[in-house]
């Protein structure tokens, strides 16, 4: 599907790689200006470089975990923008541990970048959303839906995050502010690659996975990207606080394999 | 029940908690009560003591971990742990601080996580339960709501992850109120500009034209901490009187 963003401003968190490269990639394709936030200046320089050059990219660098890391994060966008008609949330945190292994700073590390950045994100970007009548997109995750073990402080970030997308649809409804949720399933980006290499047998991780989706496959970013546009542009107009899952059936049941 | 089950309850002073509480202890279970304050829980372990076969209480702020850590070690092992506690405050987004946002979070999400952590080890040598009191807000959304639903979601996505990692050893269940009859909820209608006109509201806000009893909640606590809920785990269960299920036009 062909979306036309001209003349419109985005800011992307987390856009330095994966999803969020693929997002930046598909706004700046469909005409939008785009502020690129990742945690440091080098890794936007380089998502920049990656695109090809300059031409409607502007960077957007701060660490989201950090207090006042979001807020400055949309200083720079309004700075070079202007103004702001889209915000697409999809930073994140995802190491996985058990239970007894997840200790205090790994908790608030998933709680602070998955939760509390997005929300102050909105909080800080909003007077110029609510003026644009923009729209948010929460990249929240299978994840928020249903729950793997070894993943607690990213399961229960993400279903907070999915909760918080449906309040703030109805806070800001009335100032035609759209936000909805997008759970993607597993993405073959550069961080399931280094998992994947890490694992010690990369073609068995990725098996597996391919399997845990009933499709059989994961998915690529840029498919999941389409769909972030998608919500973002007026094909969408009606829909806010919706969680979508865009994640090949994993969350819809089970195959019995007997 | 066979055996004298530990049960700590947070937040049982008052509300749901304190009805959790009783309801249990008149069941036969051994109750740990917990307020923040400590005057009240000792005032709560009185009232409760006449009633139950062995009642104690800890004290402290479940936003502090220092004191969530001290009352983890004063509890000792449980069969069960009951995450009542939990606060609310209305912000609109645009006026949300870093305290405002700490505050609720820490209660409401972590804490629960905390206490599950440390005491899981006595959990899972008694094939343990962890209930989480979450609410209708961590399915649907409220103005003003979005850091006590991001808090709410977040529980119940814990109580799932607790689930499937910790099966079968433990299960873990969030219990979704709607609008409960609490000091909360009266102190709230009383202070309202028309106290009657928000009671009104809020019996029609749910299907069944009326807000419920804290008993009503602790029964159904009750019962998903109970042997015959034995095969319930991950569940989120709502007793909520329609809210969630839709809407009226």
């Amino acid at each position: 599907m062909k979306f036309d963003f001209s003349g419109r401003m985005a800011l992307v968190t987390g856009g330095g790689r994966g999803l969020g490269l693929a997002i930046v990639q598909a706004l700046r394709e469909a005409g939008a200006r785009v502020a690129i936030n990742d945690r440091t200046s080098a890794m936007v320089a380089d998502a920049i470089l990656r695109l090809g050059g300059g031409e409607g990219l502007m960077p957007a660098p701060a660490d989201l975990a950090a207090i006042g890391g979001p807020e400055h994060a949309v200083t720079q966008a309004l700075d070079a923008f202007g103004g702001l008609d889209m915000l697409v949330n999809n930073a994140a945190v995802n190491i996985e541990n058990p239970i007894e292994a997840t200790d205090d700073a790994l908790w608030d590390l998933h709680l602070d970048v998955v939760l509390r950045a997005p929300l102050f994100t909105i909080k800080a970007a909003l007077p110029a959303l609510a003026r644009a009548e923009g729209a948010i997109v929460n990249i929240a995750s299978e994840l928020a839906l249903h729950a793997i073990p070894n993943n607690v402080a990213y399961v229960a970030a993400k279903h907070g995050l999915v909760a918080m997308t449906r309040a703030l649809a109805i806070e800001l409804a009335p100032e035609r502010v759209r936000i909805n949720a997008l759970c993607p399933g597993t993405m073959d980006t550069e961080l399931m690659r280094e998992c994947a290499e890490a694992s010690g047998d990369a073609a068995g991780y990725y098996r597996a996975f391919a399997a845990y989706h009933p499709l059989g496959r994961i998915a690529t970013p840029q498919e999941i990207a389409g769909f972030v546009l998608c919500l973002l542009s007026p094909a969408a107009a009606f829909m806010t606080g919706s969680a979508i899952a865009i994640d090949g059936g994993s969350t819809a049941g089970r195959r019995w394999e007997g | 029940m066979s055996t004298l089950r530990r049960v700590l309850i947070t937040g049982s002073t008052r509300g749901i908690g304190q009805a959790t509480a009783e309801r249990m202890a008149q069941d036969g279970d051994e109750i740990i009560l917990h307020g923040r304050r400590a005057d009240e829980v000792e005032v709560a372990v009185a009232a409760l003591g006449g009633r139950a076969s062995a009642v104690s209480g800890v004290s402290g702020d479940l936003g502090d971990r220092a004191a969530v850590a001290r009352i983890a070690d004063e509890a000792g092992d449980v069969d069960v742990l009951i995450n009542g506690a939990g606060i609310y405050r209305e912000m609109a987004v645009g006026a949300i601080d870093e305290a405002g946002w700490r505050e609720t979070i820490a209660v409401n999400l972590t804490a629960p996580w905390l206490l599950t952590r440390s005491l899981l080890p006595g959990l899972r040598r008694r094939g343990g339960v962890v209930i989480n009191v979450a609410s209708d807000a961590g399915l649907i959304g409220f103005a003003g709501g979005s850091v006590y639903c991001a808090s709410k979601g977040g529980l119940i996505g814990l109580t799932k992850a607790l689930a499937v990692e910790l099966a079968p050893a433990v299960r873990a269940i969030a219990i979704c109120p709607g609008p409960v009859e609490t000091d909360m909820m009266r102190q709230a209608v009383s202070e309202a500009a028309d106290p009657q006109a928000a009671r009104r509201q809020w019996n029609e806000y749910t299907h069944l034209r009326r807000v419920a009893q804290p008993h009503e909640i602790a029964a159904i606590i009750a019962f998903a901490a109970s042997e015959a809920a034995g095969f319930a785990t991950g569940a989120v269960w709502l007793i909520d009187g329609g809210v969630t299920a839709g809407r009226k036009v």
